[in-house]
């Protein structure tokens, strides 16, 4: 389970940590109607690149993300 | 101020047509190497000489999203707003592609909706490669009609949503556009009468072929297949054992290769095993394959009865364990988990296309 924000839209999402960070946006973006391709997910500075696995980034269970629009 | 639109120019869609392009691209394209170097003070015509240049279509690419320099060179046609005779030029100039394509995309931007049709769907016969830069950055191959093609259709494209156009069809009920002709539509009637004149010739070697070919077309012989086929392939084969083998042989392929083609066309593909079993068995004399020698075993009539109905066994079993596959498949998905939030996240990572959550 992870949280995202930005602003104060504030997006819980159930995800494996296996999925992809593209996976993720997919999920975040059907919840928030946006398209997948136009979320950015950050964490400081650092952009998450779509192909790589939430267990890769180690993002665990709780954690926060910021949410950004391309 | 290097930003600011032509003060002549008309608003598009009630808006600024700087505005089609969505904030957040537009303040990227601003702030980009290639608009601030290249794009400062153009005019229509040095325009043309920086759209020569232009070496691949793409929206943005990378992390940060840059845009690339068919995004800028958008963009400057956007604020300029060239005549649209000048657009037309861009998309009729047969030598440059990108050049055209960028006259493409401008068009269906700005232009109404019978000028995107008018002036688009000419540039479905242009077949030519195109560069395209995916939002990962890498390069794909993409054709100049399958761009147009998604220009038309789809509302989106290079990180840019298109401006909504009516459907073709609304645009023929009114009466503004003519019922669209495909280029191709000369060959495809070539092709046509060449299958009609080919199956004519086949035809002319037996009369039975005639018989058999209009019974593939037919849309009962479903229904009656069992009877009817039972029946003139008892009478095919008779006939065959007359005439030479090789003979036999021979036009058999390209009886059995048109009705292929038919059935093809059809979809049936049930009765295409039965025919080449039946092709199989006048031809192979070593046949290890228990359901064979089961069929040879009466003589040849008994042989088709059992030709009709044995395929049918062999396939039900076959169909219906992998209905109860697709069915445990189904279940596998999670969405029918007890939890309901947990059925419903699955449903949707199923509709994205992802597997079900890990619990």
């Amino acid at each position: 389970m992870k949280l995202s924000s930005v602003g104060c839209v504030y997006v819980r999402v159930k995800c494996n940590d296996d999925d992809t960070i593209g996976d993720l946006k997919k999920l975040v973006a059907a919840q928030t109607g946006t398209r997948a391709d136009k979320i950015r997910i950050q964490k400081w500075y650092t952009i998450y690149k779509d192909h790589i696995t939430l267990k890769d980034y180690e993002i665990h269970d709780g954690m926060g993300l910021e949410l950004y629009y391309n | 101020m290097a930003n600011r639109t032509d003060p002549l120019a008309k608003s598009i869609r009630g808006t600024n047509p700087q505005n089609l392009v969505e904030k957040i691209l537009r303040t990227k394209i601003y702030q980009n190497t290639y608009w601030k170097e290249q794009c400062f003070g153009l005019t229509a015509e040095t325009l043309v000489d920086k759209a020569m240049e232009l070496d691949h279509v793409g929206g943005t690419h990378g992390g940060n999203r840059k845009p690339t320099p068919f995004m800028c060179l958008v963009m400057k046609m956007l604020q300029i707003q060239p005549d649209k005779e000048i657009v037309v030029e861009f998309i009729k100039n047969p030598e440059y592609k990108y050049v055209r394509i960028l006259g493409a995309f401008y068009l269906r931007l700005t232009g109404t909706d019978v000028d995107v049709y008018r002036y688009l769907e000419p540039l479905y016969n242009d077949y030519r490669k195109l560069r395209f830069k995916s939002n990962d950055g890498k390069f794909t191959l993409t054709h100049v009609d399958e761009f147009i093609d998604e220009l038309l259709t789809k509302d989106y494209s290079c990180d840019i949503a298109l401006p909504r156009i009516k459907k073709r069809w609304t645009l023929e009920a009114i009466g503004s556009l003519e019922l669209r002709r495909s280029a191709l539509e000369d060959d495809f009637e070539e092709e046509e009468e060449k299958d009609e004149d080919d199956q004519l010739v086949d035809g002319l070697d037996s009369g039975d072929n005639d018989k058999d070919y209009y019974r593939a077309r037919s849309p009962t012989r479903e229904k009656d297949r069992d009877r009817k086929r039972d029946g003139h392939r008892y009478r095919d084969r008779d006939y065959d054992r007359d005439r030479d083998y090789d003979r036999d042989r021979d036009y058999d392929r390209d009886y059995d290769r048109d009705r292929d083609r038919e059935r093809d066309r059809e979809g049936r593909e049930r009765d295409r095993r039965d025919r080449d079993r039946g092709r199989r068995r006048s031809h192979s004399r070593s046949r290890s394959r228990s359901r064979d020698r089961k069929d040879r075993d009466g003589d040849d009539r008994r042989r088709r009865h059992r030709a009709s109905s044995s395929p049918k066994r062999p396939e039900d079993r076959d169909e219906q364990p992998k209905k109860k596959k697709e069915k445990k498949a189904k279940k596998d998905d999670g969405t029918d988990h007890p939890d309901p939030e947990i059925a419903e996240q699955n449903r949707i990572r199923a509709s994205l296309g992802l597997k079900p959550l890990k619990l």
